[in-house]
């Protein structure tokens, strides 16, 4: 049994990969870019400001990305063209890294890009250098707009047109009153026309000269040419599992921040900074106590009710519950949901019986007593925990009348009877423990149907919920929450269809997971 | 003497026509599948059912058939007339004659006479009772007759393609895992090497290589991205030839030539294992909230992890089936092994099937309106069952988008639930009794 137990444990193990992979690797295919949804309200680096704010800026960015861990490349090893360069990670922004990889797939000259790539980031820089004056507003702003629109585009001919748009706008002269002091020492205004970008002309040929050596120099061949790079073990997936801090040992380096999902560090949310753990954990306790009080109402009614109309069978009371049953399994809980929501929480229908959203945690204080606050989250929890019981309720009824009902021909039973046995005991000594084994297989169906099926109630009452917080991370694209949660539910579930498996042999004994030799 | 004929008639009959006999007793079974039709053909009709436009209409003397045309002007086959296009009210269009669909809305049709939830009891302002908002209407003054008639139509697409996809892969998987189980495909040591060497190079020339180019296909339209799409596979599938001749004359060296088993029964087993474990509505939302809202995409996505049902029951079905007598005749006769999965073994085994199909086709509905519901996946333009039934919850007082739609979304889920049933009865009559 211990043996199966183990067995089925490392069964886990790549099933939790492949979940792990399969979110991480969405978090790298979705567009949107982290960790400017964690800069968002922070530091903008937009048209205006000086050089320093820029670089400020950028700084920003790249410490925020290296807390994230978002400098790293993203996994153990890349498969790509020859294209390609290893370094790609190192580039700062998500578009940028587009716009490259695009470039790249066409040209297949990295050194060439990389020198227009960084040229362009001269040349984008260099323009905070002239001062920002009412004579040089337009022009400039035309150039760094058009420069931040040459960081998204990757086709050639738009980009040498925006390249030229970029060198007519800064070749523009400007007139204006200059005051100069003449020979006496009198100060004395005349007008001027002059460029005062002037600095900036040779910056943006030299962008233009790149791009055209990224054109003529173009290695297409490159790109049929695979290429597998090793990063080894310093990258973002395996920081996020395991952490970058040594599992054994201390370390010194300040840098290395994150202990890794394994270790329960589960990362610091995007949307408020807070750590992940801190924002589930009261969601996770409100959804964890409202699924066990739902699956202990969905057996405690079900299987005395299923062996009710099993005992009872045929009679209009089985068939008129038969098909009550059946309308309840086919009642999509979302539907009943917001049936419920509408008719019971408002005073439109005069049936406001029920509160429509939230738990009322807001009104529990230390102080209340414990009778007030039970009545309080019962009274608040009633529609929710009704609407998702009702349907596993029928569901499970319908099959321990079902299992009840086989059970009744078996022939051990006729001998019961035969004995002269009470009917109670047969039922409840002979009929119950055999039929109890479809049910407990349920249990394991029933927990993912749950953990998904209490996102949706949790969204409908607006409950604060581990769903609830699910469904705005996922919204709002905060990876590390989104990682978190689904990982809990998949272990969760895979706990869930393990215990239903260990009761599965303890009610039957016929069944035992050790082979027989 | 009649009777008797009539009795041996049914005993002859083959194994389809015991299954179609037996789902007929099924009296809940067969109205669903007539509710099914009635279903299928709003959800076929629902354009000339619920339109602004006119199904035919003259004016100044000209007959136009602006449905019809809205179809080929879909195809890029034509033009639709100037005087046509300039229209945008149908309502208040002076007609020399018409006819107008059963509901004169289309299911994005602003009333604004009638916005801000105007109930079906209620008193409308429309021009003649043909105008009625038979089910009311939303904020936006939307009907909801011509919206649910519309949701019918995505409904049903959803459920059907997401299933058709899901029984591509499910039958596929399921058949190889039953039929060669986990000792019977055998090949030798050196086509599985060469598989595994040029299984990364193919995809990388095929698909990572022309990257560049179906995405911008892609950009320029749906169509010639496609086509970009199923050129990367014909070329997976060329690159894929050439290991698999290489070997034929490698594997006369003995020691590549040695067998080796490929236990296909454990690999697609795991498989459906660790795809059942995972939460799979988190998992579905996952990938359909990060990307442009697509209806394609909800079913690829929904498809893609409703498989595994489909398969556990060929794979069993297969395993019955492989031993049978017939099976052996085939071996015996010399056909090659996909002949004998593809002709023989799967043809014997889709009937149970079917029921997995119909109950996949209900979870698939029901998953799509509970994406829909929760506001993601499905264009802003597009209105769903599961659409409308969320703004009946935003709107308390409007209880008609409350009840109809999610009857809607119950009645579907459930002819395809009793037909599920309906199948099962009439496979196995044994697990009725």
């Amino acid at each position: 049994m211990l043996k199966y137990v183990l067995k089925r444990i490392l069964i886990f193990i790549p099933t939790l990969i492949v979940v792990s992979l399969m979110i991480f690797g969405l978090s790298k295919v979705a567009p949107g870019d982290p960790v400017e949804l964690r800069m968002s309200g922070g530091l903008q680096t937009g048209d205006t400001g000086q050089a320093s704010d820029k670089q400020q800026g950028e700084k920003v960015y790249f410490e925020i990305a290296r807390e994230m861990g978002l400098d790293l490349p993203s996994f153990y090893a890349d498969f790509t063209s020859r294209a390609y360069p290893d370094t790609m990670y190192k580039v700062g922004r998500r578009y940028e890294k587009e716009m490259l990889g695009r470039l790249c797939s066409k040209f297949g000259n990295w050194p060439q890009i990389s020198t227009y790539y960084k040229s362009l980031k001269v040349f984008e820089l260099s323009s905070y250098n002239i001062p920002k004056t009412e004579q040089t507003f337009d022009q400039l702003l035309n150039a760094r707009a058009t420069t931040n629109e040459l960081y998204r585009e990757h086709n050639e001919d738009v980009i040498l047109v925006k390249l030229n748009n970029i060198k007519n706008s800064v070749s523009q002269t400007q007139t204006y009153d200059e005051v100069v002091i003449n020979e006496n020492g009198e100060s004395d205004t005349t007008a001027v026309t002059k460029n005062l970008l002037q600095p900036l002309i040779a910056n943006i040929d030299g962008v233009i000269n790149n791009f055209t050596a990224v054109q003529q120099n173009a290695k297409p061949i490159n790109k049929f040419i695979p290429k597998i790079t090793w990063h080894g073990l310093k990258n973002q997936y395996h920081r996020w599992l395991f952490g970058d801090i040594p599992w054994f040992g201390k370390s010194d380096d300040p840098t290395l921040a994150s202990y890794g999902f394994l270790r329960g560090d589960f990362g610091y949310s995007l949307r408020d900074g807070r750590p992940v753990w801190s924002v589930l954990k009261e969601g996770l306790a409100i959804t964890v106590s409202m699924n066990l009080i739902a699956i202990f109402l969905i057996y405690a009614i079900a299987i005395p009710l299923g062996v009710y109309i099993a005992v009872k069978r045929d009679s209009l009371f089985d068939r008129v519950s038969t098909v009550t049953l059946f309308i309840l399994y086919s009642l999509p809980t979302f539907w009943i949901a917001t049936m419920l929501l509408v008719f019971f929480t408002n005073s439109e229908y005069g049936m406001d019986f029920f509160p429509s959203f939230g738990l009322g945690l807001d009104k529990i204080t230390p102080e209340t007593s414990f009778f007030s606050k039970l009545r309080t989250l019962s009274y608040h929890a009633f529609l929710p925990i009704l609407c998702m019981t009702y349907s596993g309720l029928a569901f499970l009824s319908r099959q321990m009348r079902g299992g009840v009902i086989n059970v009744f021909s078996q022939d051990y039973i006729r001998t019961a009877r035969a004995k002269g046995l009470a009917e109670s005991k047969i039922i409840w000594k002979h009929t119950f423990r055999n039929s109890l084994i479809p049910i407990i297989t349920i249990f394991a169906s029933l927990l993912p149907g749950m953990i998904g099926g209490s996102l949706i109630i949790e969204y409908i009452f607006s409950i604060p919920g581990m769903g609830n917080i699910a469904f705005g991370a996922l919204l709002g694209r905060n990876w590390p929450v989104l990682f978190t949660v689904v990982m809990l539910s998949s272990i969760l579930t895979l706990l869930g269809i393990l215990v239903s498996d260990i009761l599965y042999s303890v009610v039957d004994p016929r069944i035992t997971f050790t082979k027989k030799a | 003497m009649a009777q008797q004929r009539e009795e041996l008639k049914e005993l002859d009959q083959s194994y389809g026509a015991i299954v179609k006999r037996q789902f007929k007793k099924n009296r809940p079974a067969v109205w669903s599948l007539r509710i099914l039709y009635f279903v299928l053909f709003i959800g076929l009709t629902a354009d000339f059912i619920a339109n602004d436009k006119p199904i035919y209409c003259k004016i100044d003397g000209k007959t136009y058939f602006p449905i019809f045309k809205e179809y080929l002007v879909n195809l890029g086959l034509a033009k639709q007339a100037p005087e046509i296009m300039k229209i945008t009210d149908w309502k208040t269009v002076e007609f020399d004659s018409v006819i107008r669909p059963l509901i004169p809305y289309s299911p994005a049709t602003t009333d604004y006479y009638n916005a801000q939830y105007v109930s079906p009891f209620e008193k409308q302002s429309v021009q003649s009772s043909k105008f009625k908002h038979r089910l009311g209407t939303d904020d936006i003054g939307r009907d909801v007759l011509s919206g649910m008639i519309h949701g019918s139509r995505i409904a049903m697409l959803v459920g059907v393609l997401a299933m058709s996809i899901a029984s591509i892969i499910g039958i596929f998987l399921g058949a190889i895992a039953g039929y060669f189980g986990d000792n019977r495909l055998k090949t030798s040591r050196i086509r599985i090497w060469l598989n595994l060497l040029f299984l990364p190079f193919a995809f990388f020339i095929a698909f990572m290589a022309r990257n560049n180019l179906m995405m911008d296909a892609f950009g320029e339209s749906l169509i010639s991205g496609s086509l970009q799409f199923i050129w990367s596979f014909v070329l997976f599938g060329l690159i894929m030839l050439i290991p698999n001749l290489l070997a034929i004359p490698l594997k006369l060296v003995p020691f590549f030539g040695k067998k080796i088993n490929i236990p296909l029964d454990i690999i697609v087993n795991r498989l459906i294992e660790v795809l059942r474990s995972i939460p799979g509505l988190l998992l579905i939302l996952a990938v359909v909230a990060v990307f442009d809202a697509s209806i394609i995409l909800v079913m690829i996505v929904i498809g893609l992890l409703g498989w595994t049902g489909i398969a556990r029951f060929i794979r069993a079905e297969l395993l019955r089936v492989r031993s049978l007598e017939y099976m052996e005749a085939a071996e015996a006769l010399g056909f090659s092994t996909s002949r004998i999965i593809l002709r023989h073994a799967i043809p014997n085994s889709l009937t149970p099937v079917l029921i997995s199909i119909a109950f996949g086709i209900a979870a698939a509905i029901l998953t799509e309106s509970t994406l829909s519901f929760l506001g993601i996946g499905v264009p802003p333009d597009t209105i769903t069952w599961g659409k409308l039934l969320a703004k009946g919850r935003v709107a308390p007082e409007a209880w008609w988008l409350a009840i109809f739609p999610g009857f809607a979304i119950f009645i579907t889920v459930t002819i395809f639930n009793l037909l599920g049933d309906g199948l099962a009865d009439a496979i196995d009559p044994r697990l009725k009794q």
